[in-house]
């Protein structure tokens, strides 16, 4: 222990002294890539397959210099990182609303010609399935732009407890009081809509000393659960599936500039969904009504056995199917999220969750080359596998619709599906005061202080406003 | 004379007037003891929760009996960040090294710097004297976020983010204004008899300083370090921004217990929490009886 | 006037002589080195020009003032540090706040005056934020005060395991934000939280305090309060400590009821140190920004947003860096005047002991 604080102190002062002296002009062959990256699993993974497996192809001693940043403050370090000019990281992993606003600032590095010049990488590319690669890579959003590649990819799947759906008592008073049947395997789980989901919610409402599956419970049990919380993007995520799938929008920046807020945000289509949201809330936990069930809140609800069924990111299901971290993990299963019924069809938009990279635009020619290299290792079908056998997920079509890739982890079935469902939120630099405005517009809603029409007219109100401003919206 | 005269300063602060509103018996520790423990309660459960297994952190009824777990304190330096993945060092001794070393340096160094700048303050005045006292108390009284894009583009350019040095230079002017506050005013309450004593008899004003006025505030410094202590060790903004991977401290590194792949890992976090409070509070209650002084900005006995 | 007083015509040469301790000269010197090298030179560069002139005027200063000015020397590290750290980054911020200038666009800051300092305060918005701060800041303090008042006054004397005690009551002052944050959100959770467990054992119900706003701000208040009373009582103690014991002696002898004794011997002593703490909490208060942003972010709605909250989204979360160092600005004079009392009442104090 003395020696290795010796050690640090002596790094340190290394650094100091380098700091000092200016950079050292690195050797030719040693080249490091350093990333800001949040601090959880599948970044986790991403190194550690890295340290172990990763040759790069020019020769090149590479070494991956990665910050792990704790996930809550990820966004404040990296954005004052950036904003700061410090030019710390040749490579970032960013959520997909970031990309305007830090490539405005002229932070992150189109990648058009990178594509072009590598057609190994365009192939890649092309295998990519559309959704989340216009998620993660465009700006405006479907446009031709390219900036970044998928790190991990993530969509909102059907949690579920098996012990309670599929208990033949439950199931009998089920078909008693609905005259249909409750579902039990991932398929009939698959074919429900929100008037199901909901018919879950009263079902398995019960209280402390009620039977639950042959149980005596000992505290409160609730049906469902999604996300409608106050902080970041934990209620808009939601909410935007329902607004899609009500056939409403959000403003809509692949329509801009003549595409507005006001009559687009609060039409009809999108107050009857967001009433619709509203209703489910009241079979949820009671924690819905103080603007604290967040995507961390219904996750640990699940996994401490609080509710039957969540509808959560894929990036939380690898902890609820650990013993050590759940309670319900023998019993859980993975079904696709909930969508609307319309003439007979499930409507099941969804808003993409999931991270890109992104090379910055400091970055020099070779750690240009080098990062390309990487981003090209770590999309390749091999280690794509790998990062999905560890319980990650792959946007590349060749990996996902491998016979293989449904075996790795439950939840893989519901992955090819999902994802011709997805559409993302905006990609423009103003995408956070968009998105701190519309949270608390919805949490008044969540927390019942306010209606859906109200809460909708404020929220085009104030955006049709700044983005007139800003030029998004013009006429 | 010099010498000598140190018995009878000590005499002289014997004989002060007797002060403290007198003796309670074992009923008033009783009453404390009750309430402390209320008190103490939340810090209480998050000691707690830091001996818990995973399945007993959010038992509904809490639970109060459990079987206690080392585990989570294995975790803090050693523990698997994915669920296939093998156990790996967090680094964490490393994280504790840092705010053990950057709060006790940056501590020590703003008494030193500190220490003169009030001995300078009391015995020399300058012309504007409140004026420079007054600038150096607000510096302290600012919101951090307003100074945060400067202070990154100054230690960009010179080299210092995610350096030892830089965050202590920091930390080291963000204890100074109380610093000398306090030590100033601890100076000021000396008596100037015996010093003036001293010079007649031909000692330098080094000795002067070192002989005869800093033996006297040993108390005030003591009391300085546990307070710069309480406040440096858990600043967050700063540390979180202008520190790198080497350099990182507890406080912010502990956030990574929070909003990953799962919510908040309870045990982790006490676990973590817990450790972190026993220097300070070891620190703090060494050094208790001076602290009262302390507190008050060195104003209690002006 | 002495007759070898220097003749205004003399000052010019004397400026100009080139010695080790011609300090005005070396401070000239330095100042259009810096400003040739900040204009001519890359920034990486300029930084250390700048640097080393600054240090040689520094030095010169130094000799000139060797064995003359004492005081200045001994203030001067203080005052150099602090004027890199805190008072340089200041002006920077304080000459942004007459800008137009967003940190993550490309564009340069445009000039225009005072229009942020109009522009922020006629904005509804901050003042509806700055409301909210108020509120926090009367309840938390009050709340603080008392508490702290209390709490001092059952340690004020001598008694068994005093020692241990006190630093169980200390503890919450030295706990990480992130960790109370976290832990309180978790107290007042309706499923799991001890509070909503603790109400159950009477009501059956699960109990939501952050429903409402009133409930959110008692939250707030609650936490808050618990964490820094600790604070107030140590102010208050050494105030209590610091009474002469023979005050109490005579009113013993004189037989005053405790009442007496408390307002004529007890409250003069610790009356400034209480109008200190109720000013460095008031000071402290406005500043709150974790404890609100990790248990409500400013929920229901925007009815707990304090002002340091809305500074953050505007400072980070948005990026308007001049319109959030304006707010800044608006806060610190506050802070200022604050501080002015805070002066006022040391001073007065001081004042009546000597008197």
């Amino acid at each position: 222990m003395k020696l290795r604080i010796r050690l640090t102190l002596m790094t340190a002062g290394a650094a100091v002294v380098a700091g000092l002296g200016g950079a050292v002009p690195a050797l030719a062959e040693d080249v490091t890539l350093s990333m800001a990256v949040p601090d959880w699993p599948p970044t986790r993974i991403m190194k550690d397959l890295f340290d172990k497996n990763y040759k790069a192809p020019s020769g090149n001693t590479v070494k991956l210099d990665i910050d792990f940043i704790p996930w809550p403050d990820y966004y404040t370090r990296l954005n004052t990182s950036l904003t700061s000019g410090e030019n710390k990281y040749t490579m970032a992993v960013s959520d997909s609303q970031w990309l305007g606003a830090f490539i405005e600032a002229g932070y992150y590095r189109k990648i058009n010609d990178l594509i072009d010049a590598d057609p190994d990488l365009k192939a890649t590319l092309a295998d990519m399935h559309p959704a989340p690669l216009q998620a993660y890579a465009t700006y405006p959003y479907k446009s031709d732009n390219y900036y970044g590649f998928p790190q991990m990819p993530d969509i909102y799947v059907n949690y579920y407890r098996t012990d309670v759906f599929c208990n033949e008592e439950e199931q009998k008073n089920f078909m008693a009081k609905y005259n249909e049947k409750l579902p039990c395997s991932p398929e009939e789980m698959d074919a429900i809509d929100w008037d199901m989901y909901e018919k879950f919610g009263e079902f398995f409402m019960r209280k402390k000393g009620e039977m639950l599956a042959g149980k005596v419970l000992d505290d409160d049990f609730y049906g469902i659960a999604y996300q409608a919380g106050k902080a970041y993007d934990f209620s808009t995520m939601q909410i935007n599936a329902f607004i899609w799938q009500y056939g409403g929008n959000i403003w809509d920046e692949t329509q801009a500039p003549t595409g507005h807020a006001e009559g687009v945000v609060n039409s009809p289509e999108a107050v009857k969904a967001l009433e619709h949201y509203l209703k489910l809330t009241q079979y949820m936990p009671p924690v819905v009504k103080t603007g604290g069930m967040d995507i961390f809140k219904t996750d640990e609800l699940f996994r401490e056995g609080k509710v039957a069924s969540n509808i959560e990111w894929i990036g939380f299901a690898e902890s609820s199917i650990n013993p050590e971290t759940s309670k319900v993990a023998d019993v859980v299963a993975f079904a696709q999220a909930p969508g609307l019924k319309v003439d007979g069809e499930i409507v099941r938009w969804a808003n993409i969750g999931g991270q890109p990279f992104v090379i910055m635009t400091w970055a020099n020619d070779t750690q240009i080359k080098e990062a390309v290299d990487f981003v090209k290792w770590w999309l390749s079908p091999e280690v794509q596998h790998q990062f999905a056998a560890q319980g990650g997920q792959s946007a590349i079509k060749s990996v996902y619709e491998d016979p293989k890739y449904v075996t790795y982890r439950p939840w893989n079935r519901t992955w090819a599906p999902g994802l011709d469902w997805q559409k993302d939120t905006w990609h423009i630099p103003e995408f956070f005061e968009l998105l701190v405005q519309g949270q608390e517009q919805y949490d008044l809603a969540i927390t019942g202080k306010q209606d859906a029409k109200t809460t909708l007219d404020n929220i085009a109100a104030f955006q049709e406003d700044l983005l007139s401003e800003a030029g998004h919206i013009e006429d | 004379m010099t010498d000598a005269a140190l018995p009878r300063l000590a005499m002289r602060r014997k004989s002060r007037v007797s002060r403290g509103v007198g003796h309670a018996g074992w009923g008033r520790t009783i009453g404390a003891g009750v309430v402390s423990l209320i008190y103490f309660f939340p810090v209480l459960w998050i000691v707690l929760t830091a001996f818990k297994s995973h399945s007993d952190a959010l038992a509904v009824p809490p639970k109060w009996l459990f079987t206690p777990t080392l585990e989570n304190f294995v975790q803090v330096f050693n523990r698997a960040y994915s669920a296939d993945g093998v156990a790996v060092d967090t680094k964490f001794d490393l994280f504790f090294f840092n705010s053990i070393f950057i709060a006790g340096t940056s501590v020590a160094l703003a008494l030193i710097i500190g220490t003169l700048a009030a001995f300078g303050f009391s015995r020399y005045p300058l012309k504007g004297n409140q004026t420079y006292l007054f600038i150096i108390l607000t510096t302290r009284m600012l919101p951090a976020i307003v100074v945060i894009i400067p202070i990154l583009i100054m230690f960009r350019v010179t080299g210092l983010a995610g350096t030892y040095v830089g965050i202590i230079m920091l930390y080291t002017a963000f204890n100074l204004p109380f610093t000398i506050w306090m030590m100033k005013s601890f100076f000021d309450e000396l008596s100037p008899d015996v010093e003036d004593a001293a010079r007649l008899d031909g000692s330098s004003d080094t000795k002067v300083f070192f002989k005869i006025c800093m033996p006297q505030v040993y108390a005030g410094i003591a009391a300085t370090a546990v307070f710069g202590l309480i406040l440096t060790w858990n600043e967050y903004l700063f540390a979180l921004l202008l520190t790198g991977v080497q350099t990182r401290t507890v406080p912010v590194a502990m956030a990574q217990t929070i909003g990953g792949d799962i919510g908040v890992r309870w045990g982790l976090l006490a676990a973590i929490e817990t450790l972190f409070l026993i220097p300070v509070i070891l620190v703090t209650f060494f050094l208790q009886n001076h602290l009262l002084r302390g507190v008050t900005f060195g104003t209690v006995k002006r | 006037m002495t007759t070898d007083t220097v003749p205004v015509s003399g000052g010019l040469p004397r400026l100009l002589e080139l010695r080790a301790d011609n300090w005005p000269l070396a401070i000239i010197l330095a100042v259009v080195i810096s400003i040739a090298a900040i204009a001519l030179l890359p920034p990486e560069i300029s930084f250390w020009v700048a640097l080393a002139a600054c240090i040689l005027a520094a030095g010169s200063a130094v000799y000139n003032a060797w064995g003359r000015y004492k005081g200045g020397l001994l203030v001067a590290p203080a005052i150099a540090l602090l004027f890199i750290m805190n008072i340089f980054p200041l002006m920077w911020s304080l000459g942004l706040s007459f800008f137009s200038y967003r940190a993550n666009r490309a564009r340069a800051p445009v000039f225009v005056g005072l229009d942020n300092y109009a522009d922020i305060l006629t904005d509804p918005v901050v003042w509806e934020r700055l409301q909210t701060t108020a509120v926090l800041v009367v309840l938390t303090v009050t709340v603080q005060m008392v508490v702290g008042f209390l709490l001092a006054f059952l340690f004020a004397k001598q008694f068994p395991l005093r020692r241990y005690l006190l630093i169980l009551v200390l503890t919450p002052m030295m706990l990480s934000y992130v960790a109370v944050g976290a832990f309180f959100r978790y107290y007042y959770e309706p499923t799991f939280g001890l509070l909503s467990q603790f109400v159950r054992l009477f009501t059956g119900e699960p109990y939501i305090l952050l429903q409402s706003t009133e409930g959110a701000m008692a939250g707030i208040v609650f936490a808050d309060a618990w964490m820094w009373s600790p604070f107030v009582m140590l102010l208050v103690l050494a105030g209590l400590v610091s009474v002469p014991k023979y005050l109490y002696e005579a009113a013993a002898i004189d037989r005053a009821s405790f009442w007496r004794k408390f307002t004529s011997i007890t409250f003069p002593y610790i009356r400034g140190l209480l109008m200190l703490a109720l000013l460095f909490r008031t000071i402290e208060a406005f500043k709150l920004f974790d404890i609100v942003f990790l248990l409500t972010e400013g929920g229901p709605g925007t009815s707990t947003e304090t002002v340091s909250l809305y500074l953050f989204r505007q400072a980070i979360q948005f990026n308007k860096t001049s319109d959030s160092t304006t707010i800044s600005y608006i806060l610190l004079f506050t802070v200022i005047v604050l501080t002015n009392l805070y002066l006022y009442f040391v001073n007065r104090r001081a004042r009546e002991t000597q008197s």
